[in-house]
């Protein structure tokens, strides 16, 4: 390269370098006059002195190479010019070499890719420093201290390929089970440690073990649901049945009696006509009334103005002491009541203590009966959402349906809803309704070709 | 004075609950990630005592959470998991709507999974807190077992569902520990003693599903998926303690006796062992194996702070399981192909029987019908073609009386064709003075080894039948049973003449005397004291009495309809059989 610009910089000095673009003589830059500027500072060389002309030339030699692989001026004639000795016959060839051509000419593409720049790429620099053998020796010494210990250079090493475990999945049928409460060695680390990096779960709160209800988890049917029953207990649970289906016709038919629609109320020709001419007939039948009624009215407005004034008239100074007195006389007298009754009241210890116990007794039985309450509140379903629990229909087979032997028995009811329903009944879940399918949009009814041809 | 004003709402009850939705938005979880959040994790919705209060004013009805229940959650790693799958599920609908099938593959192999162990744990500290909860665990796997593989549900849950309720059927056969059996028109009620905890179970009869639409398929799936892990550790647990192998492994001489000729045909090879195990025909290879399992001496010191009285009771008691636990041992029963074969094995095998059954019902049957070692034959028909006259043909219900019972019921009321006494509920426990039908008086009478006094009476009532009706076409079985009762009572006159000479002793007649002393001073005291008594304990007192004449009387009423009914039955047969003459 050093040689190349040095090569250039000669090229330039002298004065027969022909520069590619015409416009490049230095003269053609436009003059105007110059700044005086002080030239003691570095800070202005840079900034004042012109160095156009020197980049321009640069560049231009750059072209140059570029284009035609050195300076035109170093050129030979020959190389630049030919001498023209008219057109070659050859005017048969290009039919069939337009053939060949087409075959041997290069993809566009590759043309485009091609480099077009006439300067060769520089070389790698490295490529030529000589190797230091010290250096050398220096690594192969490190490298056969480090196999002799066992660690192979990281070309060598086989490559660990993570192998992924297949997770355990709650619901693989083949699963492996372990002895999950077996006493593990104790954890020595730092719980703060531990609990950070969640190594160890975080402790579950004292109040998720208490059950939601005292209910069993599974409640086993009365000895009427046996499959071959004894006839009472059969008729006992019969009768539960019966009852429970009797509330709820009563409340099917208190339901229908008053949504009923009142025959009485029906309009009739009559009632119509008078609520038509409601408000028009009246004024004209009751004339005396109307002469009554302004004057009735008038009367409420005086009485409403008439009220309690804002400003009453000054008390006399003899009143306000006459009430005062009256004030004082009547708490005087009510503490001296008070204290003749709490003197009675020393006489009436005796039914005092009666009445205390009574209190007392009933504050208890109070107790008792709230407690009581409360622990019938423990089995009973609570209201957890938008619905309430509804208790299953209970499983029943009528005397008739009653199978004799196991071979003929129909099983009633099903096992999974008692599940379900038993889960809500012990407030695991809430009970909830199905969601219903709601239609975004309204359905529209197209007629099909086929179906139009046949008709 | 002074000091801030509270403002509403910002301390209490409404802080101490969370609504659902806040919950919900809180996890970042979509509502049936939630819910199954919830269930895995033992978190159930709360009613709070002031709603209002929790509500912020509102009395719209809500579904409130405990916040430190919630704040709990916030600590599951499973939440992480809900949501990578979220987005697993998302990829693969990006992936199959452009049809990349080579990264639906990809997406599929790295499915995000998760397990519930240390939920399992968390719930159930230590081994007793989960075999409490085991009831619904069973239940839920039992019921699931039997469901068709038809898409309601995943196909890898029913399977492990069945593999879990196999084991536990094998464990409680090999422990001996069901002590009570109830065939309800809905399913078979079972009762079993497990390390001291009473745990009842229900599973379903067969092929008896239709699948009912209000039940919300996906909240079940999820507590099965919870309860199969939480059976599984427990299976585990339990077979250590009766040093049998887990996974279960038939013992080598069961091993080679099924080896049936046609397996092959009967189930895949994947699928033949697990068949193998729940036709419960075999018995189960221990760790150490030990021909005969020695039976733990009771020890018969006192406990601290227990009587001698209370000792022996203890002790008997344990006889008594001891014997119940023996109850079939010896005999050898054949299963017909109509009884349902799974529960009579199951019950037959817990009481030591020996059992088997056509080899074409099912894999594992160990001995033909035509074995004549066989004492008893199941058959739920009305009658037989071909009888052998060496066993007994029964039907099913004496199987299930019998354990319920604690004995071997007479087989006279269980032949073939014969009507069936009522199968009582064992889960029923009358007090005293409550209404118990007759039939269970008989069965106590049995239990105390009262048993002729019985037959005495039923056959005063059949004497009278006969004198009512000459020719009575009476079955083979009844004319024995007869037989058999003549012979006894005959047999106890004997030995009352024989006993009679020798009771004469002057000393007795005073002793009952002084009974009747002891009672009537007794009964003295009472109504002494009932007329010391204070106005308001008589008040109660006559109350209580009261209630229990009342008591008394409806069960008076009770017997005296089934007298009444008996009465009209048995005038019906009569009617009957006198129209037929």
């Amino acid at each position: 390269m050093a040689a190349a610009r040095r090569h250039r910089r000669v090229a330039a000095s002298q004065p027969g370098f022909i520069p590619l673009k015409s416009d490049l003589d230095g003269k053609s830059l436009s003059i105007g006059r110059r700044k005086r500027v002080n030239k003691n500072k570095k800070k202005n060389w840079n900034k004042y002195s012109d160095i156009n002309d020197v980049e321009e030339f640069l560049d231009d030699v750059r072209l140059q190479e570029r284009a035609t692989g050195g300076l035109i001026a170093d050129k030979t004639d020959e190389s630049l010019f030919f001498v023209d000795t008219g057109t070659k016959e050859s005017v048969l060839e290009p039919a069939s070499s337009e053939e060949t051509a087409k075959k041997s000419k290069p993809l566009r593409i590759d043309l485009i890719l091609q480099p077009t720049s006439n300067v060769a790429p520089p070389k790698d620099i490295l490529a030529h420093q000589r190797p230091n053998a010290k250096k050398e020796r220096r690594i192969a010494q490190k490298i056969q201290k480090l196999t002799d210990m066992g660690v192979l250079p990281r070309r060598k090493r086989p490559q660990k390929v993570p192998v992924k475990e297949k997770p355990i999945i709650s619901k693989d049928p083949d699963r492996t089970f372990y002895d999950i409460w077996s006493a593990g060695s104790p954890e020595t680390a730092d719980p703060y440690y531990l609990e950070q990096t969640k190594k160890k779960l975080v402790k579950r709160p004292e109040k998720m073990n208490e059950k939601p209800s005292l209910l069993p988890a599974v409640e086993v049917i009365a000895p009427g649901g046996s499959y071959n029953p004894d006839f009472l207990s059969h008729q006992a649970l019969l009768l539960e049945a019966h009852e429970v289906e009797v509330t709820k016709l009563k409340a099917e038919t208190k339901l229908a009696r008053k949504l009923a629609v009142n025959k009485k109320e029906f309009a009739t020709q009559e009632t119509t006509f008078k609520e038509q001419i409601e408000g028009l007939v009246e004024e004209g039948e009751e004339p005396e009334n109307e002469t009554e009624g302004p004057e009735a009215v008038a009367d409420a407005d005086e009485d409403e103005a008439v009220g309690p004034t804002a400003q009453q008239e000054k008390k006399t100074e003899k009143q306000r002491k006459r009430e005062k007195d009256e004030r004082i006389k009547e708490l005087q007298k009510k503490a001296a009541r008070q204290m003749i009754d709490s003197r009675q009241q020393l006489f009436k210890l005796r039914s005092i203590e009666t009445e205390l116990k009574k209190r007392e007794q009933k504050t208890k039985m109070r107790q008792i009966k709230r407690k009581t309450q409360q622990e019938a509140q423990k089995t009973l379903p609570r209201r957890l959402g938008k619905l309430k629990f509804q208790a299953p229909d209970l499983d029943v087979q009528l005397s008739d349906e009653l199978a004799g032997s196991l071979r003929t028995l129909k099983p009633e009811g099903s096992v999974l809803k008692d599940r379900f329903k038993s889960l809500q009944k012990r407030n695991l879940i809430e009970p909830r309704e199905r969601a219903k399918f709601k239609r975004k949009h309204k359905l529209k009814y197209v007629e099909k070709r086929d179906f139009k041809e046949i008709k | 004075m002074g000091g801030l004003q509270k403002k509403k709402y910002e301390s209490g009850s409404a802080t101490n609950y969370i609504s659902r939705n806040k919950a919900r938005k809180k996890l970042c979880l979509s509502l049936a990630d939630f819910r199954r959040l919830c269930i895995l994790k033992g978190v159930y919705p709360h009613e709070p005592k002031h709603k209002k209060k929790v509500n912020k004013g509102s009395t719209a009805q809500r579904t409130f959470y405990l916040l430190k229940d919630i704040r709990f959650l916030l600590h599951e790693p499973i939440v992480g998991k809900f949501r990578e799958y979220k987005i697993f599920v998302r990829k693969l609908r990006k992936a199959y709507g452009k049809a990349e099938w080579g990264g639906v593959e990809r997406l599929r192999d790295n499915k995000p999974a998760y397990k519930l162990d240390h939920i399992v744990k968390e719930r159930y500290p230590t081994f007793i807190d989960a075999l409490r909860d085991v009831d619904d665990a069973l239940s839920m796997c039992f019921l699931f077992s039997t469901f068709a593989r038809t898409g309601k549900c995943h196909v890898q849950t029913i399977q492990l569902c069945r593999r879990l309720s196999v084991e536990w059927m094998n464990y409680i056969v090999t422990s001996r520990s069901l002590k009570k059996v109830f065939l309800s028109i809905k399913g078979i009620y079972y009762q079993a003693e497990v390390l001291g905890q009473t745990i009842t179970w229900l599973v379903p009869y067969q092929f008896a599903h239709d699948h009912p639409t209000d039940v919300d398929y996906r909240v079940m799936a999820t507590f099965t998926e919870f309860y199969t892990t939480l059976l599984g550790f427990v299976n585990f647990r339990l077979y250590q303690t009766l040093n049998l192998l887990y996974p279960p492994k038939l013992d080598v001489k069961g091993e080679t006796e099924l080896k049936a000729e046609f397996e092959e045909d009967y189930a895949m090879d994947s699928e033949s062992y697990l068949e193998k195990l729940s036709a419960l025909s075999a018995s189960l290879a221990r760790v150490v194996s030990s021909a005969e399992e020695e039976e733990a001496e009771m020890d018969y010191f006192p406990v601290e702070g227990e009587d001698m009285e209370k000792m022996e009771a203890r002790v008997k008691a344990q006889h008594e399981q001891d014997k119940q636990k023996k109850l079939f041992e010896g005999l050898k029963f054949f299963l017909n192909r109509e009884v349902p074969r799974e529960s009579l094995a199951f019950i037959l095998r817990c009481f030591g029987a020996q059992v088997s059954w056509d080899k074409s019902l099912c894999i594992g049957s160990t001995y033909d019908a035509e074995d004549e070692t066989i004492t008893h034959h199941i058959v739920d028909r009305p009658n037989m073609d071909k009888q052998y006259m060496n066993r007994y043909y029964i039907q099913p219900q004496w199987v299930f009386d019998s354990v319920n019972a604690k004995m071997l019921l007479p087989v006279e009321d269980y032949f073939l064709g014969v009507t069936l006494p009522p199968h009582l509920s064992p889960f029923v426990e009358e007090k005293e003075g409550d209404y118990v039908p007759p039939e269970k008086l008989k069965l106590l009478a049995l239990q105390r080894g009262e048993r002729p006094v019985e037959e005495d009476e039923e056959d005063d009532e059949e004497e009278e039948e006969e004198e009512d009706d000459d020719e009575e076409e009476e079955e083979d079985d009844d004319e024995e049973a007869e037989e058999e009762a003549k012979l006894k009572e005959m047999e106890e006159k004997k030995s009352q003449g024989k006993a009679l000479p020798v009771k004469v002793t002057p000393g007795k007649v005073k002793s009952e005397n002084r009974h009747r002393l002891e009672q009537e001073e007794k009964a003295e005291e009472k109504r002494l004291a009932i007329m010391m008594m204070k106005k308001r304990d008589k008040y109660l007192y006559d109350k209580i009495m009261f209630g229990k004449k009342r008591h008394v009387r409806e069960t008076n009423k009770m017997v005296a309809k089934r007298k009444a009914l008996d009465e009209a039955s048995k005038a019906d047969r009569k009617k009957k059989k006198q129209k037929k003459q």
